[in-house]
């Protein structure tokens, strides 16, 4: 089981929601904010801050996903989080994201499913700005 | 693009507290990520999953620990970033940001962060930053 599409997102890099993410995690850098900032900066626009594609929750089902890899969700947790940057992203980003199972084992025993997701967001040109992998542990009932 | 900051092997990050993080901070980090996991805003939901009332979505100090290092740094100017969620974050706790660059070759440096409460680590993180070369050695 892998390389399976467990859910795909589509959204815009939006400057009032670089904005209010930036808020939301105490950004401090004014290029997130202000589009002076940013063309000082050397930005065509401003730049996203760097878990800024955490906003694809809006366009996800966390719920149906967790269900579809048949994972229960009340003792599911994330283990870990990592961000590859291939390019900053900026306001008028255009990204889509497919989200894919890259590893599914049992550990301890089997006491513990650890699934490994990936998703490469690619933006309107088709070439990839930042990876995501998220490695989910289920534990046992 | 701004040019890179210089980093040397050994050389620390100032820190940062939250002191202390807020429900109202998770309910902002909801409205701006979309993480509608009742865990993160619904006192009888979260003590009916075992815990002791509502607790933060990890992305949010997630989020707080790479802004407090691009803010350093410059976001164009990350690469990889890598976080390891070890114990759950709870409305009043105070965060600590402490970062540490642990080595340095060919204009890459890499470094470890950790956001902690107290001495419990809450999130063991890694990341890797385009830098200039430093002119000096690592400064304690």
């Amino acid at each position: 089981m892998t390389a399976d599409i467990v859910d795909e997102v589509a959204f815009d890099v939006e400057r009032g929601k670089i904005a209010e993410f930036a808020r939301a995690t105490f950004a401090e850098d004014p290029v997130h904010t202000d589009p002076d900032a940013a063309h000082a900066a050397g930005f065509d626009a401003v730049p996203a801050t760097a878990t800024h594609v955490v906003v694809a929750g809006h366009h996800r089902d966390q719920r149906g996903f967790v269900d579809k890899l048949g994972l229960a969700f009340e003792r599911v947790v994330v283990g870990s989080v990592k961000w590859t940057y291939l390019r900053p992203l900026r306001a008028g980003d255009s990204l889509r994201g497919a989200r894919r199972v890259v590893d599914d084992v049992r550990k301890r025993g089997g006491a513990l499913r650890v699934v490994t997701l990936e998703t490469e967001y690619v933006d309107a040109a088709g070439q990839p700005a930042v990876r995501v992998t998220e490695v989910l542990i289920e534990r046992g009932e | 693009m701004r040019p890179p900051v210089a980093l040397a092997s050994g050389q620390r990050i100032p820190a940062r507290e939250i002191d202390p993080v807020t429900v109202t901070d998770f309910v902002r980090f909801a409205g701006a990520g979309g993480d509608f996991n009742p865990l993160h805003h619904d006192p009888e939901f979260a003590r009916s999953a075992g815990f002791p009332g509502v607790l933060a979505m990890g992305q949010l100090h997630a989020g707080m620990l790479a802004a407090w290092l691009t803010d350093r740094v410059g976001v164009e100017h990350l690469r990889e970033y890598e976080v390891r969620f070890v114990a759950p974050v709870f409305p009043g706790d105070t965060l600590r940001f402490t970062g540490e660059v642990v080595a340095v070759a060919d204009d890459v440096a890499d470094l470890t962060l950790t956001a902690s409460r107290g001495d419990e680590p809450v999130i063991r993180a890694t990341a890797r930053v385009t830098c200039a070369a430093s002119a000096v050695d690592a400064s304690p």
